[in-house]
């Protein structure tokens, strides 16, 4: 019973409640690390672990959390498993760190970390909160790395620095820049939404 | 009254409680991958020796390490704002490279400038740290940017950007973040000069 209840959360944050194209949060990041694939991955697997360890951490100290500071403990708990995210980084893969900047810093204030937290982590017992705040992370991951994969294909005519498009290809330099970030998450957005809010229409006419 | 004190009591014990363990942690973390950052530090301040000076980066991080043992003498050893790179054939000073700061718009900017002493011209800048806002100011490491002062002599001033002067003394600008162009151009004179300064002590 608790499994498909699960289950049916862990898909929820993958389709019909996907942070990015259905809620439309963290698109600060989704227009940032986009033009790359390598870097997309790496923010990614960041928020995937925040989203997870924060959603499972405040779940358990939920109900000793005196109401009028939640949102200060929650940002604490956040930034903490940011800062961890961050030092790593910088220890293991100094490059990636220095290229991704304050991106990595920013996921603290990414909303859809603090959204989960609020929404779900604080109301539920751990697991279900570490099975949102993990496919919260899947959800946006997903879609982070179709927009990365477009843009660094037709930006530099490569994927994962291994170049796919012949010689005769002229690279789109506006896809690497931030405007690239913008088109691709709106046709992306557009596509989703019309493929699947179709149905929808159907059934009401 | 007294229930509400117990409640804040409990309310700011509860924080004070919860920061001190969030604290710990980061902390730990941080002792414990110290090493490991200020070697990889040391090496991005190697390889940036290595890229102003002209000298192709070899991939392996023992063999950057090795070059710089060898070929840069940094002056003063402790604390270095002048690296001397000798050639590996001749012996010669090839590059003379200055450690320059200056302030952009958000913090510090750190940056190695590499000048060529037999020509007196620029070689490249690499920039060690910075803050500056992405998508503007951050722009000032995109491989254009840096390597537009090779072969030219200074003392510079900005033009706007996108002119790509091959003038000796005019780097373009980026629109959108003249604060942090000037402090760069304000670097690059300051290393020229430190290198007069250098050239007059000698004399």
């Amino acid at each position: 019973m608790t499994a498909t209840k699960n289950w049916k959360l862990f898909k929820d944050n993958l389709g019909p409640q996907n942070p990015i194209f259905v809620q439309v949060l963290g698109i600060c990041s989704t227009l940032a690390v986009t033009n790359v694939v390598k870097n997309t991955l790496v923010m990614c697997l960041g928020l995937i672990f925040t989203t997870a360890l924060s959603n499972l951490a405040l779940s358990l100290i939920r109900n000793s959390i005196p109401p009028r500071v939640r949102m200060m403990v929650e940002v604490l708990v956040i930034a903490c498993m940011v800062i961890v995210v961050d030092i790593y980084l910088k220890a293991f893969y100094p490059d990636i760190s220095r290229q991704l900047g304050p991106y990595v810093g920013l996921i603290i204030t990414n909303c859809i970390v603090m959204g989960h937290t609020e929404a779900v982590a604080l109301t539920s017992p751990p697991l279900p909160a570490l099975v949102d705040g993990f496919s919260a992370g899947v959800g946006y991951s997903y879609v982070l790395l179709l927009i990365a994969c477009c843009r660094e294909l037709l930006g530099t005519g490569a994927v994962w620095g291994v170049q796919v498009l012949g010689p005769h290809w002229v690279n789109w330099s506006i896809m690497v820049m931030a405007p690239g970030g913008f088109f691709v998450l709106a046709v992306f957005v557009w596509i989703v939404k019309g493929w699947g809010e179709r149905p929808a229409q159907k059934a009401q006419a | 009254m007294n229930a509400r004190l117990k409640e804040s009591l409990r309310t700011a014990g509860f924080m004070f409680g919860l920061t001190l363990v969030v604290i710990t942690c980061v902390s730990a973390l941080q002792l414990a991958t110290a090493e490991r950052v200020n070697r990889n530090a040391a090496l991005f301040l190697q390889r940036a020796v290595m890229e102003v000076s002209g000298v192709p980066v070899p991939e392996d991080p023992a063999a950057v390490g090795a070059w710089f043992r060898q070929s840069v003498d940094a002056e003063p050893a402790s604390a270095p704002i002048r690296f001397r790179v000798r050639d590996a054939a001749t012996g010669a000073v090839s590059a003379t490279v200055y450690t320059r700061q200056g302030r952009g718009l958000w913090g510090l900017i750190t940056a190695v400038v590499g000048l060529d002493p037999a020509k007196g011209t620029f070689r490249q800048i690499r920039f060690l740290d910075q803050n500056e806002t992405p998508g503007l100011g951050a722009r000032i490491t995109e491989a254009w940017f840096m390597g537009q002062i090779e072969g030219k002599t200074g003392p510079f001033v900005l033009k706007p950007e996108g002119t790509r002067s091959s003038a000796p003394t005019e780097i373009d600008g980026i629109t959108g973040a003249t604060i942090t162009s000037a402090a760069v151009r304000d670097m690059l004179n300051g290393a020229l000069l430190a290198a007069a300064k250098e050239k007059e002590a000698v004399k």
